[in-house]
């Protein structure tokens, strides 16, 4: 259960603070359930992903998780260049608490992302597909109670997208999933409900469909 | 996973972790990076003693000039490295917060742990080499040494603090401290000895926190040398805990905007 309260966000900038980004957002989202969130480009997906995430901070009001949920997933950070994908992995093990099975868990991600021998080499030398790989690699390792995603399901060619998306569907049947997507189908597919952002307000749909709907209804004009 | 981890459960991990990283990266990062480490005190003590040679200073202060030149240097670094690697220990490490468990404070904190240790072992072998070389090089006092070699890291993880916070906010500032560095090891009795300056300009001088920890590292090392009369470990511990209270302030009151961009 996380349960989004009264939050407003805006960004500093250069020139002092920016416009806002989320005026007033409040939902509660309950266990394992498959939010999607749809909105035109700049309406705070991202930010309000990166909210619930913790990895920013509301400007007002507050976020409360009740249960373990993962980083934002897709996003290009966690990985620090200079050191291999292999130290990447064992920092997030750690981080997480999971000094016990360090090994298995490398094994497993190593396996998943299929980047062999590139596991030693430092995360700088990395194709962007190889780096997409290994995030997507490393937030399956973890069993998370929601997991967040940021059109990740685009990560890597042909033959791992679909691999991806085998794992993403077992994911989003064993665990809650709040995820952004521009793809219709995706969202369709993995989500029940659904949320809408329009001009920093959030608008709670129970069928993922309506909000769709909404969405496009509220691009036509 | 399973049961709710307690939140100092998550700091002890993170630190961990975060010591592990950053070790790698400080030894392993470029060609022989470790090798710097030892290199570069190393360096500074072959070239002043070269100096001091040249005006033929054999003892200073009743100790041998070249030891007196090693602590100074020693104790001077403790503190210089813990304060440069923990400045820049938020910037270099902006793609963790991506982890919410990773706070930014924790890169300074885990950093300056680091760099304390290494100067520890940097310490030891150079003592190890100078004894190998003849030069009496065995604490007298090792107590009042790691006493004073704390309070040096203490005013380093202080200096860390605030300026990895400070940096952030005020980028400029950045090449500002680095420009800072110079005239403090000038000003903090490494290579000039603090006793030779007359009485009004000296007490100015001993304003300055790590002239006291420097000179308090020579007398634990041996008991007869002539330190400075102003020496006083507790007004370096007085003016490092202030540092590093004024810094974890900073960092709890910045944290929202040091973990992001």
């Amino acid at each position: 259960m996380i349960s989004v309260r009264d939050v407003y966000k805006r960004y500093r900038t250069d020139h002092g603070a920016g416009k806002w980004v989320l005026q007033g957002v409040s939902f509660s989202i309950p266990a394992n359930t498959n939010v999607g969130l749809v909105g035109r480009n700049g309406a705070g997906k991202s930010t309000l992903l990166r909210l619930i995430g913790g990895v920013d901070h509301p400007t007002k009001g507050s976020v409360e998780r009740h249960c373990r949920v993962s980083w934002p997933m897709g996003f290009g950070g966690g990985l620090q260049g200079s050191l291999t994908g292999r130290q990447n992995a064992k920092f997030v093990c750690r981080v997480h608490g999971h000094e016990h099975d360090i090994p298995e868990r490398l094994d497993a991600i190593q396996a998943f992302a299929e980047i062999d021998d590139a596991f030693d080499e430092p995360v700088k030398n990395y194709s962007s597909g190889m780096r997409s790989r290994l995030q997507f690699a490393l937030s399956l390792a973890f069993d998370f109670d929601v997991y967040i995603s940021d059109e990740v399901t685009a990560a890597g060619d042909a033959a791992f997208r679909k691999k991806a998306l085998q794992a993403f569907k077992g994911l989003a049947n064993r665990a809650g999933l709040i995820m952004v997507s521009h793809g219709e189908a995706t969202l369709r597919q993995f989500c029940s409900a659904g949320i809408w952002l329009n001009d920093g307000q959030a608008h709670w749909f129970d069928d993922i469909d309506d909000a769709l709907k909404a969405y496009k209804e509220s691009q036509k004009l | 996973m399973g049961k709710h981890r307690s939140s100092i459960n998550i700091t002890l991990s993170v630190w961990k972790a975060l010591f592990l990283r950053e070790s790698v990266h400080r030894l392993f990062s470029s060609r022989a990076a470790w090798l710097w480490l030892l290199l570069e005190p190393m360096v500074h003590v072959v070239f002043l003693m070269f100096l001091f040679g040249v005006v033929s200073l054999r003892v200073i202060g009743g100790i041998e000039a070249a030891v007196w030149i090693m602590l100074g240097l020693l104790a001077f670094f403790m503190f210089r490295r813990t304060g440069t690697q923990g400045m820049h220990a938020v910037a270099s490490n902006q793609a963790l917060f991506s982890y919410r468990q990773v706070k930014p404070v924790d890169t300074v904190l885990s950093r300056a742990a680091l760099e304390g240790f290494l100067m520890v072992l940097v310490t030891l072998v150079l003592c190890l080499g100078a004894a190998l070389v003849g030069l009496d090089v065995i604490p007298a006092n090792p107590l009042a040494v790691l006493e004073a070699f704390f309070g040096l890291w203490l005013v380093g993880l202080g200096f860390g603090l605030i300026t990895s916070v400070a940096q952030h906010l005020v980028p400029e500032l950045g090449k500002f401290v680095g420009l800072l560095m110079t005239p403090l090891y000038f000003l903090s009795g490494v290579m000039v000895p603090m006793h030779v300056v007359p009485a009004p300009y000296r007490e100015w001088l001993m304003l300055n926190p790590l002239a006291h920890g420097v000179e308090a590292v020579r007398l634990g090392f041996a008991p007869h040398y002539q330190a400075v009369p102003e020496l006083s470990i507790g007004y370096l511990y007085v003016s490092a805990l202030i540092g590093v209270f004024f810094g974890l302030a900073l960092h709890v009151h910045f944290s929202m905007r040091l973990a992001t961009k």
